[in-house]
């Protein structure tokens, strides 16, 4: 063996003098006479070697030693190599004890010596360290790891750059997996694993030189093996910060400070590399079902990263979001997904306090892309599947409501925008009703979140067109969705509760009102109408369910309760009549409905006086409650979804005097000293529109403007060649849609060479569109649809008043004249326009239509990050190159 | 005094059951160990022999072939120099996993990796996979091939032997004192 040589090692000469006393201790070696010629370090450590282990380390002499060591650090390496040497042969040996005292010294002699010469100790060192830890002995690899831990803890003024810690992170990897048979000797086993690694990281992690821990062979090793000791806890007990040390002697709580320390030190560059392996290993051990284990984890990592990159954690979950489970099937599938943005959303909200600017949007982008993917996924299993989108919107709301509220602003403007057109909806392809519904309930979930202050604060003008843009939705139950969102907008005093069911007792609601404010007040007055006939025209559609006039109702109550006042009052009142007006005559609605609405206009009505403290108006308003209370309960809340057992003699348009008069109103106003000029005059409102979307844009332009020119716009559209069109038959007006095509042949080829089209979409909300329809006195198509849809119930009653005078009277001879100008046009259109711009006009007929539904169907369609601005909020057309960051959310850009 | 020449890293992979904790116990303690449990994570063991008069030191890493372990023993792919490949001669489905382990290997391990097939329970009187089919396996993809028993220590010793024999002669992987 070669450690017989070593006794005659060379240049040891100055040692001989003082070593002939010594006496071998080592009965390993040859002979006795040798220790004469030894050299004195090997001397020195030989006596610290008891005669029988269990004496332990002989301390006087491990004085001298170190003594020594400290004199001659040039020896150090060697004292270092020779003690290994032992080391090696008692190992081999089984002599446990003596290695035992050989590590013991080891450690002593390297906190002692902070000398430059320590790093070639620290390889004998190591070494010593890894023969012990390669050795089948629990007992010897615990100490191995003790030592190496406190190595770990020293801090040496120059690393060796080529020390490599591939075995220690490996081997301390496997102890972590310990599956000894003896429990408590397989803790201690797993703990010291722990420890080990805890030290590796510790030694290698502020400097990427001595050895880069990040890397993938290292995180897939530590990161496993720290979760796999987590998940053994019985309990997951989740702290902000775990108390210094408490508990450290399970393995659990050892492997969870560990990781804490882990994500803590990791830079930005290095999260990802802790984070794969913990998604992995959460994927193999199907650790996602029930998530507890994966919330508990989740929530540690975000409680020690470094706050600014907390939302790199966020992210790489949602990106895991959709990654395949191992051999999952498509249902445990879908689960795994709902479980895992389940535990997106209980993190979420501890990244919303740290997220900025970009990622903001991000995390809300990404969440609705996650959404908008499940929506397409056809899964057969729907209610998995819509867990995983409760989850997602769970999220979604968790995360904005740690958002200050401008932000929530900007993002219910960003989600708004995402919802499907309702003429797209109207084509009904199933996912698109579902995506419309529950992007709806994402911006109810945001809004809930938010805080209303000033309501112009709440309703920016372009997400109050937006959202009263959706209001129109082909779908009942996305219509009622709408209300609610409007509902947690408007309610600032928690009023919504009380007003959810219609009712004439308003003084039993325990109503908090207070003065509005002038800044509310100028809102409304450049709001008030688009609002109104928003919510009137939403009250007019035959699929209404109770829940939709119910909703409306609501919301209609919270804006007296928010803006009610001298000054709003007679539009309020306006309102009310028109509702109650168009019970009567829009001849689209079912009894029921009709009684519905009945119901809340007398609600409304008796709400104002309440808020308003108008006592005549309230006394007035509460005998026709109590005449219906007599005669027609029906015609009072609470709404019903059917009234089937009504007589012919009680339907709402046979009881004229049970309703409330339009000049009693005026009276009762005027007494209390209330404007009431707009109340008398006729209704801006009437009965029966087919809602359309954008309908409301143009009130953008000024309420007054369009006051004024509903009236018109409505009425002369009225056919009345179509009058006696039956109901319900889509029928296609040949010559209108000629005269549409015409228009826009002239438009295209005379006039201006703006594309026609461009009023749809890019200026949708300015003026133009809506007067262009009718400077011609004919409408556009969409006016033409509306019009047959009046026209079609032209026989039971009149629509609007202005419609009944004209249809009564027949055209005027200005219409008269103006047809037939229009026809002469066109023939000589048709005689002169070359053969392909014929063609061009009528080939397509329905051209507009086509159009308009590409252009929302390329809204829609888009990705949720715009590249260009068809849908821009304001309607103004963005210049193309604008990053969709800032035109979304340019304030988030101010820090 | 370190006293070997050579480290080579040998890792054991193949499905759960097969018997690379026997084989590995088998080698490096000469036991066939009664009621063994399956391993969890990785193990480790530590052999030394002797090739012409060379210490040669084998490090063993046994992987647990349970699939929820398999991101973890992946990561000990990549520093193997020999891989050995373990499937139970009398159970079909191990065989029939064997293309997965290689997809496996290829991604994870060094492509100069020395990998060795071995069908091990020949002691069993219930064969299901004939020693030429799992030899035919080898040759097509380039593996060397044994039929073991860890039972009956029916050629371990060799199986072992040999990779450290092939490890030297491939000599291209010399490791001294310092490799921690
Ligand atoms: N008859 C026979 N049985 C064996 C042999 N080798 C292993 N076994 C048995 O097979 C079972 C599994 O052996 P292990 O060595 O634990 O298998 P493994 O491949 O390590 O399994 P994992 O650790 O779960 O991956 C045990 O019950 C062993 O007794 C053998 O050569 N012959
Ligand atoms: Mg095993």
């Amino acid at each position: 063996m070669s450690f017989v040589k070593c006794c005659f090692e060379a240049g040891e000469g100055h040692d001989f003098l003082d070593s002939f006393v010594q006496k071998c201790t080592d009965p390993g070696c040859c002979c006795g006479c040798c220790s004469a010629l030894r050299p004195r370090y090997k001397r020195l450590v030989d006596n610290i070697f008891p005669a029988i282990p269990q004496d332990g380390l002989v301390k006087t002499n491990m004085e001298k030693l170190t003594f020594y060591s400290l004199s001659s650090p040039e020896k150090l390496d060697r004292i270092g190599e020779y003690l290994f040497q032992k080391a090696s042969r008692d190992i081999y040996r089984r002599r446990h004890g003596f290695v035992i005292i050989a590590m013991e010294a080891m450690d002593q002699l390297l906190v002692a010596c902070h000398s430059q010469t320590l790093n070639l100790f620290v390889e004998s060192f190591l070494k010593m360290v890894q023969k012990l830890l390669e050795s089948t002995d629990p007992q010897l690899q615990i100490l191995a790891t003790q030592s190496f831990v406190r190595f770990a803890n020293i801090e040496e003024d120059t690393p060796s750059y080529h020390r490599r810690y591939d075995f220690f992170v490996s081997k301390f990897s496997a102890m972590c997996h310990s599956n000894h048979i003896d429990k408590v000797q397989r803790d201690n086993i797993r703990l010291a694993g722990i420890q080990g690694l805890q030290g590796v990281i510790r030694k290698t992690v502020s400097d990427d030189l001595v050895e880069n821990i990040w890397e993938a062979q290292h995180m897939d090793k530590i990161v496993p093996s720290l979760l796999y000791n987590m998940q053994t806890a019985e309990k997951y007990d989740t702290v902000l910060c775990m108390e210094g040390g408490a508990g450290e002697e399970e393995p659990a709580r050892l492997a969870e400070a560990c990781l804490r320390e882990l994500v803590g030190r990791a830079s930005f560059g290095h999260i990802r590399s802790v984070l794969r392996p913990v998604l992995t290993h959460f994927d193999r051990h199907e650790l996602w079902i029930p998530n507890d284990f994966a919330v508990h984890t989740f929530k540690i990592i975000m409680f020690s990263i470094q706050a600014q990159y907390s939302y790199s954690v966020v992210e790489a979950l949602m990106q895991h979001l959709d990654a395949g489970g191992s051999g999952a099937s498509e249902r445990d599938y879908t689960r795994v997904r709902a479980a895992r943005a389940a535990v997106l959303s209980n993190i979420v909200a501890i990244a919303a306090g740290d997220s900025v600017g970009p990622s903001v949007l991000e995390i809300i982008n990404n969440l609705l892309t996650n959404l908008r993917a499940s929506v397409a996924r056809d899964s057969e299993k729907e209610t998995d599947e819509k867990l995983y989108q409760e989850a997602l919107i769970n999220a979604l709301g968790e995360f904005a409501d740690h958002l200050p509220d401008f932000q929530k602003i900007d993002i219910m403007m960003f989600i708004v925008n995402k919802v499907p057109s309702s003429q797209r909806a109207n084509k009904g392809t199933k996912a698109d009703c579902m995506l419309q519904s529950i992007l709806l309930k994402s911006l109810l979930k945001v809004g809930t979140t938010y805080r209303t202050g000033e309501l112009s604060k709440a309703f920016p003008a372009a997400f109050l067109d937006a959202l009263l843009r959706v209001a129109a939705a082909a779908e009942p139950r996305a219509r009622a969705l709408l209300q609610r969102i409007l509902h947690t907008l408007l309610d600032r005093r928690g009023n919504a509760p009380r007003l959810h069911h219609a009712t004439v007792d308003v003084c039993e609601l325990g109503l908090i009102v207070e003065k509005c404010s002038r800044q509310d007040l100028i809102f409304i007055s450049k709001h008030g109408y688009a609002l109104f006939s928003s919510l009137y025209e939403g009250l007019q559609l035959e699929s209404n369910m109770m829940e939709n006039v119910e909703a409306i109702y609501t919301t209609l109550a919270l804006i007296c309760i928010e803006l009610g006042s001298e000054e709003t009052v007679g539009d309020i009142m306006q309102l009310v009549l028109a509702i109650q007006q168009s019970s009567l005559s829009n001849p689209v609605l079912s009894v029921a409905q009709q009684c519905q609405l009945q119901a809340i206009s007398i609600s409304l009505a008796a709400l104002v006086p309440h808020v308003l403290l108008l006592p005549r108006l309230a006394d007035y308003i509460h005998k026709i409650i109590v005449a219906r209370r007599e005669e027609a309960p029906h015609l009072l809340p609470p709404l019903r979804e059917e009234y089937d057992d009504l007589p012919p003699a009680k339907m709402p348009n046979k009881l004229p005097y049970l309703m409330m008069d339009q000049m009693a109103l005026c009276d009762m106003l005027k007494a209390h000293g209330v404007d009431v000029s707009r109340l008398s005059a006729a209704s801006p409102y009437s009965a029966g529109n087919v809602a359309l979307p954008h309908r409301h844009s143009w009130l953008e332009a000024g309420a007054a403007q369009g006051r004024d020119s509903l009236a018109e716009i409505t009425a002369p559209g009225t056919e009345l060649d179509s009058a006696n069109s039956s109901p319900g038959v889509q029928r296609q007006t040949q010559h209108d849609d000629l005269d549409e095509e015409y228009r826009m042949f002239t438009e295209k080829y005379n006039h201006n060479h703006r594309p026609a089209m461009q009023n749809f979409g890019a200026y949708r909300s300015d003026n133009d569109f809506w007067h262009w329809g009718h400077q011609d006195s004919r409408s556009s198509e969409h006016d033409m649809r509306r019009d047959r849809k009046h026209t079609s119930g032209g026989s039971q009653s009149g629509v609007s008043l202005e419609a009944l005078r004209r249809a009564a009277g027949g055209p005027t001879g200005a219409e008269r004249r103006d047809a037939e100008r229009r026809r002469a046009t066109l023939n000589n259109a048709f005689r002169t326009a070359p053969f392909d711009q014929l063609l061009h006009i009528t080939q397509p007929k329905y051209e507009i239509k086509d159009k308009l539904e590409e252009i929302f169907n390329s809204i829609s369609e888009e990705p949720l990050l715009p590249q260009s601005g068809p849908c821009s909020p304001a309607g103004k057309s963005y210049q193309h190159q604008v990053p969709p960051y800032t035109k979304y959310f340019p304030e988030l850009f101010l820090y | 005094m370190e006293d070997y020449k050579f480290l080579f890293k040998v890792v054991l992979v193949g499905n759960a059951g097969v018997g690379k904790t026997c084989l590995v116990r088998r080698f490096t303690q000469g036991l066939f160990p009664p009621g063994q449990g399956a391993t969890i994570g990785v193990d480790f063991m530590i052999k030394t022999v002797e090739v012409d008069g060379e210490k040669v030191k084998l490090q063993i890493w046994d992987t647990a072939g349970q699939e929820r372990f398999r991101s973890i023993t992946q990561s000990y792919y990549r520093s193997a120099h020999a891989l050995i490949l373990v499937y139970d001669i009398s159970c079909q489905p191990t065989f029939d996993c064997l293309p997965d382990w290689l997809r496996e290997i290829e991604e994870y391990a060094n492509n100069k990796v020395l990998r060795i097939l071995v069908g091990n329970k020949t002691d069993r009187e219930d064969r299901e996979i004939p020693r030429h089919i799992g030899e035919d396996f080898a040759q097509r993809h380039g593996m060397y091939f044994l039929e073991t028993s860890a039972k009956e220590a029916e050629n371990v010793e060799r199986l072992f032997m040999e990779i450290a024999v092939e490890l030297m002669e491939r000599g291209g992987v010399m490791t001294h004192n310092f490799t921690y």
